[in-house]
């Protein structure tokens, strides 16, 4: 019995501890989609809280943006193009890559991880220049095509599915060889079954840094109705008077898509991602 | 096992000659498919890196300006030694430091309560948790300009305030405005590290556990012989990737004070690099900040992963 | 996009080898046709892109457009309007002159990032053909800042005349007036009473941005640079008005560091909107931000000029602003240079300056018409005689010397210099004034 009540205690006492940083993540959440219910100089007077104002709520700043806004929308749709093919892209490339590194002995493996592994510690920034006139010289600006052609190898990505492909059993490979597969038909057939989980882990992670992208889209894009998301919310903020309503606003409807489908699909993806093996 | 047909009815016609050519063609040798595997990954890196890397490298020797274009040779890295460097170096340095140090244990720990058998409602919390990697740096650094205005009603304020303190200008110091950056870093990456030991907890397999209790061990032992051998790898990938993004951060900054914060206690060198190409039309001095900050990575990176253990296992 | 499409080919042929059976990653289908505005029936418009950065100058252009277009039937514009934040439209536009493609025709640079456009082969076009038969209209001093070597490169906005704002409220309650302050020493001492009487401070001081320290060096007749682009910074009147701006918070305590430390913070709005301060000193173009932020304040606000350092003193400064230039990337130059003329520099462009911006119209045979006497929010919130007042000062704004270190040195006063001087006080004006001018030396 008291062992019994022993237990119970400890449940208690973790699901209290939890509760710490579960707070702290969604709070900030929650007053900023509060906040977006309010008149922006109410904002500006006594910065961001959670005192229920009901007085003061309205849509208003929301129907500025289904109606006066509508580049707004233009945006959206933007986003969810660029996300999805980079994200696609992404993945088909990056599993082929990681998955040749963890399942091959070839010449030239070292080099290729290092080449990983030196991408991914380039700061963006300083390539800027040179990969816009690239864009100019493939016709690229202001494309859909020059922000996505960059970011389709992802080193994160392929640093991830090496990992997870660490963990395939080769065994397979052999057996399926003698069966007479090629090797693409292993990895197509075999492999990709079971790679499953890592494709709808970094699928998520992928597509959530097409998603929030800034700096490159913003150089290569140019016309208002080619923005995406946030270089059109940055774009409210301006040195001369910030367009507070409509920014907050936006927010909020950026980030509430992506938790709505989050929601939807996070057990698939938790699960997944739980289910992988990371070894390195 | 005849997949190949299959191969060929989805497919589209164009493929067709290259499905029935013969087996044993090189084209599909055990030596030749990992070389086809990377192919793309290499047309992407020699065409969207390669080319810019080493055209920077190439600027970072020049001074550039528009039409005038000329080599001084090792005088922008001579520049590099100034006061204002060695503050963005220690700024970059130390918040990469403290992500280290939050962002390895604190998601490790929630990780662990979030896999015990005691814990309830387990999928719900790390969901939560998760949700703010949803949001951009933008949208996140708007939310925290907003809760620690210098505003005594603004949230952090009133909440100090509550419990007798003064107000504090977080944005105004050093200290502070660190841990706003820092604060900020660990809100949005705490579920993504979290779910990533997690991954690496529930790949270790029970039995372990059952056989180490029947030894009479207890949780400790369990936890010092089993828990950490095991999530070394994961360990050492989220230490990889929090050291370069570390490094490498910009926007967390950004979003608080711009480029040019008092006495420069926001400035990265990624921001410098950004003032110093941009702002002022310095690109070759901005691409020799740029290489440095690749070199200092690099190195600093590869010391990480040797000391770790990383590259013993490559491709076995 | 040919490149592109081979680029694209070759790509899809690699992953369909490889995935040959994989039934997405097909057809890509990037569409680059970014113009969704068809032409809508006007003939033979000539395309320009204007970019800026500030949302408002977006309305004006288009206005603007649509005036030419009734003007000049035979020749019409059509007008491609971008605006993007502040960092980026400046630096894209680097990268598009650096890259030779791909800028605007026509493009707004704000003033401290101007120098940077003006080094090397210059990619503006020079505008003395447009600019010189209007320029004895003009506040002259404001063609200077984008101008090197006797060329000018930019029509400005506005005359960013710097002016004091006054609450009436704080000086009634203490029972004094605004028209008492002639001078910086009247304001230490109305300052001082209105301290004793309403326990309210004279002055916020900004710490990161140099709105009130540029503007009191320039009326000393000073400033950062001498006239051959030496650098001057650290010289005696420049310490003595940091030491004064020092002094006014430590010494008189009557100043106060300005929440937030900028002009453009939530904290500074609200500070102000509760009427935290009695006075503010700013270029006049901030009006728009009390209407905007701090709408309190309506009806108590009175805008005058600022006091001098000695009677009979110069009591203004020209601050900030906005260069329109042409970029030689501009599909017809000389078009694009006469609709500029047309959009900036003709009476009635403006007129419209002050009608839609609610800026101090560089162009000063404008200020005394009646389109500018007109009610407005501007009237409505600081009641009349803005521009009397301006009419009254306009011969007491000095020309300030801008070289490709103004926005290197304005980044060093906004990080550096008075923060360390007026809030860590870790170093005297002097100290500060001379680190930075060294660093300028050094460049």
């Amino acid at each position: 019995m008291s062992r019994q009540k022993q237990k119970k205690l400890g449940t208690i006492l973790l699901l209290l501890f939890m509760l710490i940083p579960l707070i702290i993540a969604v709070f900030p959440l929650l007053a900023l989609t509060l906040a977006s219910l309010k008149p922006s100089t109410e904002l500006m007077r006594y910065g961001l809280n959670i005192k229920p104002q009901f007085e003061l709520w309205s849509l208003d700043n929301y129907t500025y943006l289904f109606t006066e806004g509508r580049v707004y929308f233009h945006w959206f749709k933007n986003s969810i193009i660029i996300s999805l093919f980079s994200t696609v892209l992404a993945l088909i490339f990056s599993s082929m890559v990681g998955y040749s590194l963890a399942m091959y002995r070839f010449r030239g493996q070292g080099i290729v991880m290092f080449l990983v592994l030196l991408i991914m510690m380039i700061p963006f920034e300083i390539l800027m220049l040179p990969l816009f006139r690239m864009m100019i010289w493939l016709k690229a600006v202001d494309t859909y095509a020059g922000v996505i052609l960059p970011m389709i190898i992802h080193p994160l990505a392929i640093f991830f599915f090496r990992q997870y492909s660490l963990g395939l059993p080769k065994e397979l490979m052999d057996s399926a060889r003698i069966d007479g597969c090629t090797e693409y038909g292993i990895f197509l057939r075999i492999m990709l079954p079971l790679l499953k989980p890592a494709y709808g882990a970094m699928g998520i992670l992928l597509a959530l840094f097409s998603w929030n992208n800034f700096l490159w889209p913003l150089v290569v894009l140019r016309t208002k109705e080619m923005l995406t998301l946030p270089i059109g919310l940055a774009g409210l903020l301006t040195p001369y008077g910030n367009n507070y309503d409509v920014l907050i606003s936006g927010s909020v409807l950026t980030v509430l898509p992506i938790i709505i489908v989050f929601i939807f699909a996070q057990k698939y993806f938790i699960e997944s991602l739980s289910a992988g093996a990371v070894k390195g | 096992m005849r997949q190949d047909s299959n191969l060929i009815t989805k497919s589209g016609n164009v493929l067709k000659n290259v499905v029935y050519s013969p087996k044993k063609s090189l084209f599909y040798s055990q030596r030749l498919a990992p070389y086809v595997f990377i192919a793309p990954f290499l047309v992407i890196f020699f065409g969207f890196y390669f080319y810019p890397v080493s055209y920077t490298i190439i600027m970072s020797f020049q001074e550039i300006l528009p039409g005038q274009i000329r080599f001084i040779g090792f005088d922008n890295y001579a520049r590099l030694f100034n006061p204002t460097f060695y503050k963005a170096l220690y700024n970059t340095t130390l918040y990469t430091f403290w992500t280290i140090v939050i962002l390895i244990p604190l998601p490790l720990i929630m990780a662990i309560i979030l896999n015990t058998k005691k814990m309830k409602a387990k999928t719900f919390f790390r969901a939560c948790i998760f949700i703010p990697s949803l949001t951009s740096t933008i949208v996140a650094g708007v939310i925290f300009r907003l809760m620690f205005a210098e505003t005594e009603t603004a949230f952090a304020n009133s909440f100090l305030s509550f419990f007798g303190f003064d107000s504090v200008n977080w944005k105004q110091n050093g200290a502070t405005l660190m841990f706003l950056m820092v604060g900020l870093a660990s809100w949005r990456w705490m579920g993504v590290n979290m779910i990533y030991f997690l991954t690496g907890l529930q790949n270790i397999p029970k039995e372990m556990y059952e056989a180490a209790e029947i030894d009479g061990a207890n949780a400790f032992n369990k936890f010092r012989h089993i828990t950490i051998p095991f999530l070394k790898p994961v360990t050492v990938y989220v230490l990889t990737i929090t050291l370069f993004a570390g490094y490498k951060m910009f926007e967390e900054a950004y979003v608080f004070w711009e480029i040019n914060s008092p006495g420069n206690i926001g400035l990265t060198l990624v921001g410098y690099l950004y003032k110093e190409a941009f702002q002022y039309n310095q690109l070759g001095f901005g691409s020799a900040i740029g290489v440095t900050l690749l070199v200092i990575v690099a190195i600093l990176g590869f010391i990480q992963l040797k000391l770790t253990g990383f590259s013993s296992n490559g491709g076995k | 996009m040919s490149r592109l499409f081979y680029l694209g080919f070759s790509m899809l042929l690699v992953i369909s080898i490889v995935l040959s059976g994989c039934s997405s990653g097909g057809d890509k289908k990037v569409n680059s046709n970014g113009n969704s505005e068809a032409s809508n029936g006007t003939n033979k418009a000539q395309e320009m892109t204007f970019w800026t950065f500030q949302g408002l100058h977006i309305d004006f252009f288009e206005d603007a457009n649509k005036r030419w277009n009734e003007a000049n039937p035979d020749r019409p514009i059509k007008l491609k309007l971008e605006s993007f934040p502040y960092d980026d439209m400046h630096n894209n536009l680097l990268l598009a002159l650096q890259s030779g493609v791909g800028a605007p025709d026509i493009v707004d640079i704000e003033v401290n990032r101007f120098p940077n456009f003006l080094q090397g082969d210059i990619q503006l076009e020079p505008l003395n053909d447009i600019i010189e038969p209007e320029i004895d209209s003009f506040v002259k001093s404001r063609f200077e800042v984008y101008g090197k070597d006797g060329q000018y490169y930019g029509a400005p906005t506005h005359v960013g005349a710097s002016v004091a704002f006054y609450n009436k409220e704080i000086f009634e309650e203490a029972g004094v007036s605004p028209d008492d302050i002639k001078t910086y020493d009247d304001f230490i001492e109305i300052g001082k009473v209105i301290k004793s009487k309403t326990g309210k401070p004279m002055l916020p001081i900004f710490t990161n941005g140099f709105w009130e320290f540029y503007p009191m060096i320039s009326q000393k007749d000073s400033d950062f640079f001498n006239s051959k682009g030496e650098v001057t910074l650290d010289n005696k009147k420049n310490e003595e008005v940091l030491q004064y701006l020092y002094d006014l918070i430590y010494k008189h305590d009557i100043g106060v560091l300005a929440p937030g430390g900028h002009h453009e913070d939530e904290e500074f709005f609200a500070f102000m909107n509760d009427g935290g301060a009695a006075s503010l000193i700013m270029p006049s173009w901030y009006a728009s931000r009390f209407v905007s932020y701090m709408p309190d304040l309506a009806g108590k606000m009175v805008i005058k000029p600022m006091p001098a350092w000695k009677e009979g003193g110069n009591r203004s400064a020209g601050m900030g602003g906005t260069g329109t230039a042409v970029t030689n990337q501009a599909k017809d130059v000389e078009l694009a240079k006469e609709f500029l003329a047309f959009a900036k520099l003709s009476k009635e462009s403006n007129i419209k300056i002050y009608e839609l911006l609610g800026f101090d119209p560089p162009r000063h045979d404008v200020w005394d018409s009646p389109e500018l006497r007109e009610p407005n929010e501007f009237t409505a919130y600081f009641g009349d005689g803005l521009f009397d007042m301006l009419m009254g000062i306009k011969d007491e704004i000095n020309p300030l010397n801008i070289t490709k270190l103004t926005p290197m040195t304005r980044d060093l006063i906004e990080t550096n210099v008075l923060h360390n001087t007026l809030r860590e006080k870790t170093q005297t004006p002097a100290e500060a004034l001379k680190q930075a001018a060294d660093e300028l030396r050094s460049r």
